[in-house]
């Protein structure tokens, strides 16, 4: 039992570098030979599947942006999915970014899925309205008057003169708002400045670190559902119907977190077996 | 493929590894990557700001293109400003489908005040544009708090504990118990953050089980954050494989060797200098 306890305590001490190099090969190994662990939605998902599957076809859906290439493994597939399923139901999509590096990721996902996937026409059946500075006051001015804070889209045309955006004034005059939320400006905001005030029903998808401040406006039902990290971005893939990054990633996910719990267990005896040796000397 | 996006494909591996490179140690590579970062950064922002904001939405409605009349002293100043700078200041004002507003004159005049902050005896003057945003934040946001995190929490926490076809017990999702656990738990937590009475007896264990709550709370957001990460190393490996295919010159794969030999270099030139692993590199 005693040269166990000492096994465990010398690896304890062993150089962190190997730990970083562990976790390095149980992320890349899953990537280069998928396990293809079963995905189930939780009900968190499956809610802001349903209340976005729910909108009758054609609803204007305001889709806002606020995320950057640091945060795009978790956000990036599940705004693939969302647009997806909203072009599936022919829903005309609105894009602001609160974020000014969300108008990248907006651009990137609107010429692949639009484009490439659905052969969309910009102005008529989406159009990105892009970045305004002022965080939580850029949300107000949606409410207020959408047309005085976007006077023009992000490629400069004015919004008087595209077509979808005709008796679009303000925030109220949309059916269903998602956000894609990195942090601050984001998701809260839009609850605490859009949707609460207005009604409009809004939905979300945020990094994991997020998810703990955002639940409580879930279980309020200030919020429709919540797409938790890269585990929600695959689950809405799931329920799409088409598999992306998000599922792709979900294997290395899986056993980086058995990974991560060993570790935790380990070091916790550790420590424990520590503590009782200082207490018995 | 052009060449631009391959050379986009290797600055983005290099820039990758310079920064994984920081796990082994701090290191000239890294302090490459993080200084592009910032600056970069920085510069990407300020020009955001400027060309979707500054310009169209504050110098579109001091100078609309609407009502522009070269004859008038308020566009002599524009015009002025043309010769100065064209792409900011076009001919004939600026379209961005505004009327003229001169009341933006004082948000622009506020803005100026900030930037005097460089200057040691004029950075008074920014305490007008400060003290503006800090009133204006706090009036927003306070209507917004009140609003959904107090009121619209309170609505959410009022809860249906008999009666109507709630289940006793499930798992997840709405059921009595679930319920029950809520309003001990918000009641408890509560509790614990109430310091005008000392936490003794009864209300002692109160708080003491609002710490458990807590602690939950907080293992949750840990696990969270630790997905979070993994998500993000996911992300960049994901592009690391993509980058070591042959359409991109096998990127990854030479950058890495490449640094892995430098440093190794390195290492062999500091061989017997005491230099341990940063505390931060974790």
């Amino acid at each position: 039992m005693k040269k166990i306890a000492d096994f465990i305590l010398k690896i304890g001490e062993m150089d962190r570098r190997w730990i970083f190099i562990i976790i390095a090969l149980v992320v890349l190994l899953p990537l280069f030979f998928p396990i293809g662990l079963p995905i189930r939605p939780t009900d968190s998902t499956q809610t802001a599947y349903d209340a976005m599957d729910d909108l009758e076809h054609g609803s204007n859906v305001l889709v806002s942006f606020e995320y950057g290439p640091s945060t795009k493994p978790e956000i990036h597939p599940m705004t693939y999915a969302v647009l997806r399923h909203l072009f599936k139901n022919k829903h005309k999509v609105y894009i602001t970014c609160l974020w000014p590096d969300g108008q990248f990721m907006a651009e990137e996902a609107i010429e692949e899925i639009a484009e490439q996937e659905f052969n969309l026409t910009y102005g008529k059946d989406y159009v990105l309205l892009g970045f305004r500075p002022g965080n939580e006051a850029v949300v107000k001015g949606i409410v207020s008057n959408i047309r005085k804070l976007y006077s023009t889209d992000a490629r400069g045309t004015l919004t008087d003169k595209i077509p979808m955006m005709e008796g679009i004034n303000k925030l109220a005059d949309f059916d269903f708002i998602f956000t894609a939320s990195a942090g601050y400006p984001g998701t809260v905001e839009w609850v605490q400045y859009g949707a609460d005030p207005t009604g409009v029903p809004m939905s979300t998808g945020v990094t994991s670190i997020q998810v703990n401040e955002v639940m409580p406006y879930v279980q309020s039902g200030q919020v429709k559902g919540i797409l938790a990290g890269m585990p929600g971005a695959a689950e809405y893939e799931k329920l799409v119907g088409i598999p992306g990054i998000g599922t792709s990633g979900m294997d290395a996910q899986s056993v980086a977190h058995v990974v991560i719990v060993l570790f935790i267990i380990f070091g916790n005896v550790a420590f424990f077996i520590e503590r009782q040796r200082q207490k018995k000397y | 493929m052009t060449f631009g996006t391959i050379l986009g494909a290797w600055v983005a591996v290099f820039l990758t590894l310079a920064i994984f490179s920081y796990l082994y140690k701090d290191n000239p590579f890294y302090k490459i990557a993080e200084h592009v970062f910032v600056g970069i950064s920085a510069g990407y922002w300020a020009s955001m700001f400027f060309w979707t904001q500054i310009q169209p939405n504050l110098f579109g409605r001091l100078w609309p293109a609407s009502e522009y009349n070269a004859d008038s002293f308020w566009y002599k100043i524009y015009n002025g400003l043309h010769v100065l700078t064209s792409a900011v200041f076009p001919e004939g004002g600026i379209d961005k489908g505004h009327d003229m507003h001169l009341i933006y004159l004082i948000p622009f005049a506020l803005g100026i005040m900030m930037l005097l902050s460089v200057s040691s005896k004029l950075s008074w003057f920014a305490r007008w544009g400060i003290a503006y945003t800090v009133g204006m934040a706090a009036g927003l946001r306070a209507y917004g708090f009140l609003n959904s995190n107090v009121i619209g929490q309170i609505k959410g926490s009022a809860m249906q504990f008999v009666g109507g076809d709630l289940p006793f017990f499930a798992l997840i999702g709405n059921s009595i118990f679930n319920n029950i656990v809520i309003l001990v738990g918000t009641i408890a937590g509560l509790a614990y953050f109430y310091f005008s009475k000392e936490h003794k007896g009864a209300f002692g264990k109160l708080t003491k089980l609002g710490i458990y709550f807590l602690m939950i709370s907080f293992g949750a957001s840990f696990g969270f954050a630790v997905m979070g990460r993994i998500s993000l190393l996911i992300g960049r490996f994901v592009d690391l494989i993509d980058y070591s295919k042959a359409q991109y010159n096998h990127a990854t794969i030479w950058i890495l060797i490449a640094m892995i030999v430098l440093l190794g270099y390195n290492a062999f030139k500091d061989r017997g200098k005491n230099t341990p692993v940063s505390e931060d590199a974790a």
